[in-house]
């Protein structure tokens, strides 16, 4: 067992057995070696069953949205990248800030599951390339923190015990490709543009995965839920799918914290993560450079108007 | 594996249109207002001038009602020659259009659904109706039945309560046809009176403790909102009412009619083809999911 | 005793465009970066290796299909069926889960007093023709759910991996007729070889009396507990080989006319079971997930005396939170049953 499994076993059993918390939100090691799901837990005997490693990658934020109603307060990991999700929770008021106990864990970047090729075997895999353009390794809010990791609203290094291996294994080496694939359809033309969210919008079956793990799609009642208004159908022609994409990116648009889950959750591998960086390059543009899910009192660039900002469309 | 006891599909060869998803081009012929957030349709299909029903219904069937370009849903339908009735109340999209409509609106219905009652099995048994608001709906095709094969039945008795004298459906039925028919007792009830209103006030359950109805050799049909339903079955069964013999019919979200959707389903059944009546001896058998 | 039939791997596009001459033919492909069954053309990126992503029932239901047109000006309307015919196809190179999963969907759509013609004359203009599995996936447990892999005996031909070669022979008429055509056209050789033994599943899992188990599970408490992490999207039941549960749904073209859809839809989805003034009879994820599996491995079997999940592990391998079948039969089948 690694050393961030204890801490987590520890402090979650501490945190049942007073009745500080009455449920517990992390992970736990799936029927295969690579595989690290969520687990959800309330008793302290249970705290036996988490675990963490390198396959942890579901952000669980977005879970916390089964209690916004409730009275109860819960605790969950984050990593990096996840933490920025509790702040958009708590920015979109989704959930009050005592009813929840954010506890930080370092992060030694996270493996892409795609390349496994025997199940049966464990073997060192290649880091997701989220991970390998990750710029908040380190949690941007906690209330507690376990294995060394240490809080951080900054673009930060990897800390904690993990850090080395993060470096070695690349966490943050590509950042500057973030926009890479952006710029790659960017540089298409308009035909090749078309072609190509086309055959992606084909594929979408328009199952939701993608809105119903994201932290910053917690709308009580979804538009595409409601058959009622007629607004949008439940046809999953390229049409009404393109339409469902661009709707779901617009919707995030400048709340997004490029946690990934998007598109790592869509069962058709659609570059979800293409059209929200998009939007994101497009807001650094006209507002300014910002990461959202970072500061939690900073105001996002689209809630706060500014007599300088750009209104060439008026 | 445990066997459900579920009624026969009542149906079948005699509805199996060409596509059983499409509807039929219909007319609605007549529009009465029973109360204010309820109205009656009757619909008719025109073949040469002449208006009839665009399919029969038994006792207790479903007919899927659509307003093109609005909405689609499930009613209970009682059945006569020249046309369908399915009386309807007012509770969100579709329901709301119906209730701006004239009558000359075309309308697409599909059907008929549902197993019906089994009234077979109630020949020479005296009956026992209940009914809750729009309750009344389903009840009434029953009624009308039996009022139609009046020989076959013993004594008829209907217990009908509804919010106020003002919610009260079917009055010309409640107050007129009903209690002029030989050995029919009709006791209604409401849970807030007016000024004029000489009848009962309660609720349905305390009025049915009240008459205490006779189980011996009695068959109950049950229909009202969940809340009406609960508090009456268990005075029911204090009056001696066994499970085969207290009826009702259920309501859960459908689309399709037929089976196939899978949207209506309780447990292994599915509402629209193996309901929507059931004994309550059945529903003990079922999920406890409605 | 007639010698197997068999036609060369190498030989495979001819075999496929000597067929599509005569009809439509599905075959495992990879389409923008999923594998999927679909129609071939010349140049198809063709996958015979593994299973695909997304279960081969596209080909007879649709994610969305047209069934009436409808108008309306004032108080008139009309309505305007979809003609549900389609030309001859194939479905190719279906392993035995999928076609366990259409006898599933034939239970539902054409069986029990009804038929789906949407459904049903695809069904009938289908040629299905099975393709033995000797590598299961990662994520595959067919034989736990007593799906052979080796072969399917419903199909109307039943493919054999042989190696460097694909072994064929016929089961029905349309098996026959097509393998004729195989043999006229010089296709098809006699060969000695048989089929290797199914290499063994990483995935096992006992599913013996799970249906009665949960008979007796209704009210348990894990079903809570298995349904925290679930996202209640629609993943598993999409992906899914047997999931059948459609909507009826309006697509207006203008404010006079449009079409009604038959489209996918899933007891996963909130508003699902949703009624007008708002009652639910399935209102949180514990619920609805219960119905998932309940539906599967209890519900199915009541009604239509087979498994409705047949071990093709597709919702295993694309969960985004790994809620597996598996450990759900396992766990029921550990489980205290609560009476
Ligand atoms: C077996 C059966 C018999 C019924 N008999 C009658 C009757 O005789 N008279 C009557 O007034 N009503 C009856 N209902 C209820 C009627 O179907 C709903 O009131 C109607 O669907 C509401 O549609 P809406 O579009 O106006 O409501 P909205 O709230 O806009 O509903 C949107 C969708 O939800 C579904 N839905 C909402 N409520 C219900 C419900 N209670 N049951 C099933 N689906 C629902 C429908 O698919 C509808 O299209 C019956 C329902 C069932 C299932
Ligand atoms: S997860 Fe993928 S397939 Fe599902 S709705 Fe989102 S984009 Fe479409
Ligand atoms: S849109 Fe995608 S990347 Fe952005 S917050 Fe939501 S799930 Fe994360
Ligand atoms: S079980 Fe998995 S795939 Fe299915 S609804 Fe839940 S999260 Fe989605
Ligand atoms: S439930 Fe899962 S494993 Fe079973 S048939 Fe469906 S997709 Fe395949
Ligand atoms: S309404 Fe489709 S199965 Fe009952």
């Amino acid at each position: 067992m690694n050393q961030i499994t204890k801490e987590m076993r520890d402090l979650a059993r501490e945190l049942l057995a007073s009745g500080e918390v009455k449920g517990l939100i992390g992970w736990t090691k799936g029927s295969r070696w690579y595989l690290t799901p969520p687990l959800f837990i309330t008793r302290p005997e249970e705290a036996e069953q988490l675990y963490f490693d390198q396959f942890a990658v579901n952000n669980l934020t977005g879970l916390l949205l089964d209690y916004r109603y409730g009275d109860d307060k819960i605790a969950l990991f984050v990593k990096g990248c996840d933490s920025r999700g509790i702040v958009r929770l708590l920015q979109d008021h989704q959930i009050k800030r005592e009813k929840v106990l954010v506890i930080g864990v370092p992060c030694m970047g996270m493996s892409d599951k795609k390349a496994v090729t025997d199940p049966r075997q464990p073997v060192e895999l290649p880091l997701l390339d989220k991970c390998l353009e990750c710029r908040y390794p380190n949690p941007v809010i906690a209330d507690r923190l376990i294995g060394g990791a240490l809080v951080s609203g900054e673009p930060s290094e990897p800390k904690g015990l993990t850090a080395s291996e993060a470096a070695k294994r690349g966490v943050g080496s590509k950042q500057a490709d973030r926009f890479a694939q952006v710029k790659a359809i960017e540089a298409m033309s308009a035909d090749e543009k078309y072609a190509f969210w086309q055959a992606q919008h084909e594929k979408c079956l328009r199952c939701y995965a993608c809105r119903n793990i994201c932290p910053a799609c917690n709308c009580r009642e979804c538009i595409f839920e409601s058959d009622k208004k007629g607004w949008v159908n439940k046809s999953a022609t390229p049409t009404d799918n393109a339409f469902f994409a661009v709707t779901r990116a617009m919707h995030v648009a400048g709340r997004c914290v490029e946690c990934g889950e998007c598109e790592r959750v869509c069962p058709m591998d659609i570059p979800i993560m293409a059209l929200n960086r998009k939007v994101i390059q497009d807001i650094n543009e006209l507002f300014g450079e910002s990461d959202a899910g970072t500061d939690l009192d900073g105001k996002m660039p689209l809630g706060l108007f500014k007599n300088d900002d750009p209104e060439e469309f008026m | 594996m445990v066997e459900q006891k579920i009624n026969p599909v009542a149906t079948l060869s005699d509805v199996k249109r060409i596509n059983p998803l499409i509807p039929m081009k219909a007319k609605v012929t007549r529009i009465i207002d029973e109360t204010a957030d309820v109205k009656t349709f009757c619909i008719a299909k025109e073949e040469a001038g002449r208006f009839t029903a665009p399919f029969r219904t038994a006792p207790g069937q479903l007919a899927m009602l659509s307003l093109p370009g609005v909405g689609e849903a499930m009613f209970s339908a009682t059945d006569a020659p020249e046309h369908l009735q399915l009386s309807i109340k007012k509770v969100g999209v579709l329901t709301d259009a119906l209730h701006e409509i004239c009558p000359g609106q075309t309308v697409g219905v599909r059907g008929p659904y549902g197993n019906g009652f089994p009234m077979d099995e109630y020949k020479g048994k005296n009956i026992l109706f209940i009914g809750g608001g729009i309750g009344l709906a389903p009840v009434r095709s029953v009624v009308r039945y039996c009022v139609d094969h009046r020989d076959d039945f013993g004594q008829l008795h209907l217990i009908y309560g509804s919010r106020s004298p003002a919610d009260l459906v079917f009055k010309y039925d409640l107050f007129d046809t009903w209690p002029a028919v030989r050995d029919f007792k009709v006791s209604v009830t409401v849970d807030r009176g007016d000024d004029q209103w000489k009848g009962n006030v309660g609720f349905v359950p305390a009025f049915i403790e009240q008459l205490r109805p006779d189980p011996e050799n009695t068959v109950c049909i049950l229909c009202g909102p969940p809340i009406m339903i609960k508090f009456t079955l268990g005075i029911l069964d204090k009056l001696g009412f066994t499970p085969e013999n207290v009826i009702t019919t259920l309501e859960m979200r459908m689309k399709c009619g037929i089976g196939k959707c899978g949207r209506c389903n309780i447990g292994s059944c599915f509402v629209c083809l193996d309901g929507p009546v059931f004994s309550l001896a059945q529903l003990k058998t079922m999920p406890n999911e409605y | 005793m007639q010698r197997l039939k068999a036609f060369p791997k190498a030989k495979l596009t001819a075999v496929l465009e000597m067929m599509i001459q005569k009809a439509t033919v599905w075959v495992p492909s990879m389409i923008a970066g999923v594998s999927r069954f679909a129609p071939y053309r010349p140049g198809t990126d063709i996958q015979m290796g593994t299973n695909t992503a997304i279960s081969p029932k596209e080909a007879l239901f649709p994610s969305t299909e047209k069934i009436y047109k409808f108008s309306a000006y004032g108080i008139d309307g009309d309505f305007e069926p979809v003609d549900p015919s389609v030309g001859p196809q194939i479905l190719f190179g279906l392993r035995s889960c999928d076609m366990q999963g259409i006898l599933c969907l034939d239970d539902v759509f054409l069986t029990r007093g009804y038929v789906d013609d949407f459904y049903g004359s695809k069904r009938e203009a289908t040629t299905l023709i099975t393709l033995g599995c000797v590598t299961p996936g990662a994520d595959c447990f067919c034989a736990s759910m007593g799906v052979n892999p080796a072969e399917h005996d419903a199909s109307d031909a039943q493919m054999y991996d042989l190696g460097d070669a694909y072994g064929i022979i016929a089961r029905s008429v349309k098996g026959e007729a097509l393998v004729k055509d195989l043999m006229a056209a010089g296709l098809l050789s006699d060969t000695d070889k048989s089929q290797g033994p199914t290499a063994d599943f990483v995935l096992k899992v006992d599913s013996e009396g799970i249906t009665e188990k949960l008979q007796q599970m209704f009210d348990h408490p894990l079903w809570d507990e298995l349904s925290r992490k679930c996202l209640n999207c629609g993943t598993c039941a999409y992906l899914c080989p047997t999931c059948h549960c459609f909507d009826i749904a309006e697509k207006k073209r203008n404010q006079h006319c449009g079409v009604k859809i038959k489209c996918w839809d899933t007891c996963m989805f909130s508003e699902y079971a949703l009624m007008a003034g708002g009652h639910n009879p399935r209102p949180s994820k514990k619920e609805r997930v219960r119905q998932r599996f309940m539906h599967k491995l209890r519900y199915f079997p009541e009604r239509y005396g087979k498994l409705q999940c047949t071990g093709c592990g597709r919702c295993i391998a694309k969960c985004p939170v790994n809620l597996e079948i598996t450990d759900v039969i396992k766990l029921a089948g550990e489980a205290k049953s609560d009476g």
